[in-house]
């Protein structure tokens, strides 16, 4: 339940912030890296690193995040299918025996059919996501986002003390 | 207006994030290393891992293990190996790498085979992975040398139920029948097309003519020679026609004893379905000692197999289950490339040990184990071991440089208490007491050769309640055969390509044993195989005594009417040339 209710303030924080329809496309891209691929994973402390260092919608990433997750379970077998592919492929092992005896490059796990399958799959959607997520943004605000704002259950939520957490990262 | 591209204000709880997890690193990394190792080595060796106590020092490159305890796959209740400490000297360069490569580990206070209080298999219960597939595999193996308990076991002596359809008799009768069948039409149709009828009365017609004629009478004297050719080429197709029928007659002779081949066929097959005990000294040893010989082979095929799989040769890449998560695991694909570190290496591993170590005088051994590795074509080296000791010899080789692994392993080891077993079927527990135990084991490829043998000289039995002998007459005699012999000497063969290979176990007591067994069951074994044999005749004879018959009767009803039409020509013919013979002699005036 009360992941839910973060989620939701994260989802109308997110979309009501200051920051631009940019940002916030740009936190729900680097958090879906995270909700897509394995978590526990060198490449997601440098997405997680972006997340917070870059100036993006940090409850757009965890917005992110938390939609992505699910569908990351879902994909899971078109991931190891990608992955498998990439990694026997012919073609390309010689460029997988470098990485593989290369320094750090080994921690990332780039190896595992998953892991690879979801990163790269992840880097090919991050455009679209980037660009649709923005223009439904705009959208909203354009449209039905004002009187959002100035309804009596938008204020409820926002009310919830879990919202000021949020406002320590808001861009 | 322009957009700022980072956030500086949370480098600082980035930061904390960090020191934090350095922290968190630096209190738990040794507990994390510790269920890690746990976790994967019970994964690999399909037994449970324990360790009580692991140290980290990353800075040094130093692993130190306490209180190590490795399960044993196989047993339930028994310890594969424990030691006190071990000390592994780690190259961390490569773990940058994700490699491991240890340059030498150190480990004390070696003990094997100790007892445990809980169950240690885990891939024995589960089967998955590595180390599962191999043990059913192996176990699989194991089972096809299962030597059938009642070859030595009840000693009861009945006929089963015998199933006609199942005689290869009966059928080949039929078949024979047909044949005969076959032959008889066959033979009349070409008597019929013989037409010697025309030819026996014109020759007839032409010696009527003869005997009345006159050495001046060309006409019939030329007309009794062209009768004569005519009775020639009707002989010459009889010939043809007994030389068809002498053959056809020939291959239902062959018919007939095939039938009796078949019989002797049929006779083996019934006496397969009794339960004889078999008295031959080699199937007594091996229903005594086979299965207690097999196991050996059994663990050391399983750690061979284990090697094989996580050793493999070449430079392909390689597929294995990745590590188990919440998410699918997927599978992790390893590179290995020339001249570049393996995954995992282990230099140089000492190995100090104790034998019998709550003994008076406890035995010290060493050993040593280099170059073992998870990709020996990048190493370059075969991997090694040996220990020796006062009483103890024992090498290995695993050479899986080239595409055919080679694996050799041997061991001799003495004054080794060996646990009693009870033996199969029998009622009787034998306790080798300190024997001397030699192992000897090549896997080349897929051709295995291995030979395990025990010898003892102070052999203990005592009598058991189990087995499905006991209480009975043969478990008795085998009781009374072996009881006094303190004389032990196993010896178990396997050769052959490894999916089939040929058992051999030889021991003192076969020949003991046998000759008893003969003496007391030879007289009920030959009773069973006559009853065998009459209820076999009886069920044959009925079809094919008739067979023999018409085959028989075929024959000879063949054979003499070619002989029979053979006199008359030759005996028209004779009379023929006689007359002629006759005129020719007669002087003209």
């Amino acid at each position: 339940m009360f992941a839910l209710i973060k989620l939701i303030q994260s989802l109308f924080g997110a979309l009501h912030s200051e920051g631009t329809p940019g940002q916030l496309a740009a936190g729900i891209v680097l958090g879906s890296f995270l909700g897509l691929t394995p978590l526990l994973n060198l490449h997601n402390a440098l997405f997680f690193a972006l997340l917070v260092l870059l100036n993006v919608s940090f409850a757009g990433g965890m917005l992110g995040w938390a939609l992505f997750i699910p569908i990351g379970f879902l994909l899971d077998p078109l991931f190891d299918w990608i992955g498998h592919s990439l990694l026997l492929a012919p073609s390309l092992r010689g460029l997988w025996t470098s990485c593989y005896n290369t320094p750090i490059v080994p921690l990332t796990n780039f190896n595992n059919t998953v892991v690879l399958g979801s990163l790269v799959f992840a880097g090919l959607f991050a455009v679209p996501l980037f660009l649709a997520t923005r223009l439904a943004v705009i959208r909203y605000r354009a449209t039905i986002g004002e009187r959002v704002r100035q309804s009596r259950w938008y204020r409820a939520v926002m009310a919830s003390k879990v919202y000021n957490v949020y406002k320590m990262f808001r861009p | 207006m322009s957009v700022k591209i980072f956030r500086w204000r949370a480098i600082g709880p980035l930061l904390i994030l960090f020191v934090i997890a350095c922290v968190l690193w630096w209190l738990f990394a040794d507990s994390i290393a510790r269920r890690e190792v746990q976790k994967v080595g019970t994964q690999m060796l399909g037994a449970k891992v324990e360790i009580q106590d692991l140290h980290l020092d990353l800075r040094h490159g130093d692993v130190t293990i306490r209180g190590l305890t490795i399960a044993s796959p196989h047993e339930p209740f028994k310890n594969l190996l424990q030691a006190d400490e071990i000390v592994a000297d780690l190259d961390v360069v490569p773990l940058t790498e994700k490699k491991l490569i240890i340059d030498r580990v150190a480990a004390n206070g070696l003990r094997f085979g100790t007892p445990r209080q809980t169950d240690g298999r885990v891939v024995a219960q589960s089967g998955e992975g590595i180390a599962g597939r191999v043990l059913a595999e192996t176990h699989d193996w194991a089972s096809q040398f299962q030597i059938p308990a009642l070859q030595l076991a009840t000693g009861k002596i009945g006929v089963d139920s015998l199933d006609p359809r199942r005689l290869s008799t009966i059928p080949a009768a039929a078949a024979l029948d047909t044949r005969a069948d076959s032959s008889r039409r066959a033979w009349q149709a070409a008597f019929d097309t013989l037409r010697l009828g025309p030819a026996l009365d014109s020759a007839s017609a032409a010696l009527e003519r003869l005997k009345h004629a006159r050495a001046t009478d060309l006409a019939t004297l030329n007309e009794a020679r062209r009768a004569i050719d005519r009775l020639k080429r009707a002989r010459d197709r009889v010939t043809t026609l007994e030389r068809n029928v002498t053959q056809g007659t020939a291959n239902l002779k062959s018919g007939l004893a095939g039938l009796d081949s078949a019989r002797r066929r049929d006779y083996a097959f019934a006496r397969s379905l009794l339960k004889l005990p078999s008295l031959d000294a080699p199937a007594v040893g091996a229903a005594l000692f086979a299965p207690a010989a097999i196991q050996p082979f059994e663990r050391v095929l399983y750690w061979t197999q284990l090697a094989r799989r996580y050793m493999p040769p070449g430079l392909l890449p390689r597929a294995t289950t990745g590590t188990k998560r919440v998410r699918r695991s997927g599978e992790d694909i390893r590179f290995p490339q020339e001249r570049a570190l393996p995954r995992f290496l282990l230099r140089n591993a000492e190995l100090s040990f104790l034998l019998h170590p709550n003994a008076a005088q406890p035995q010290h051994y060493a050993g040593r184990l280099t170059g073992l590795t998870s990709d020996p074509a990048v190493y370059g080296r075969p991997t090694t071991f040996g220990a020796s000791g006062p009483r103890l010899v024992a090498g290995g080789l695993l050479n899986h440089l080239r595409g055919i692994p080679v694996d050799t392993a041997g061991a001799t080891v003495g004054g080794i208490t060996l646990p009693a077993f009870e033996v199969p079927s029998v009622p009787l527990r034998l306790d080798p007491g300190a024997a001397v135990t030699q192992l000897g084991f090549n896997l080349n490829g897929d051709t295995i050769h291995a030979r395990f043998a025990i010898r003892s000289s102070n052999a203990r039995w005592s009598r058991d309640s189990g087995g499905a002998l006991a209480n009975t007459t043969i478990g008795d005699l085998i009781w009374r055969t072996v009881s006094g012999i303190s004389n032990l000497d196993v010896e178990a063969r396997l050769a052959g390509a490894l999916q089939h290979p040929d058992l051999a176990v030889r021991s003192n007591l076969d020949q003991a044993i046998a000759a008893r067994l003969r003496v007391v069951l030879g007289e009920q074994v030959a009773a069973a195989e006559r009853q065998m044999r009459a209820r076999v005749d009886a069920l044959v004879n009925d079809k094919v005594g008739p067979v023999q018959d018409r085959v028989n009767e075929v024959q000879t009803q063949a054979q003499a009417q070619v002989a029979r039409q053979r006199a008359r020509l030759d005996e028209l013919q004779k009379q023929l040339e006689q007359r002629l013979r006759d005129l020719a002699r007669i002087r003209l005036p």
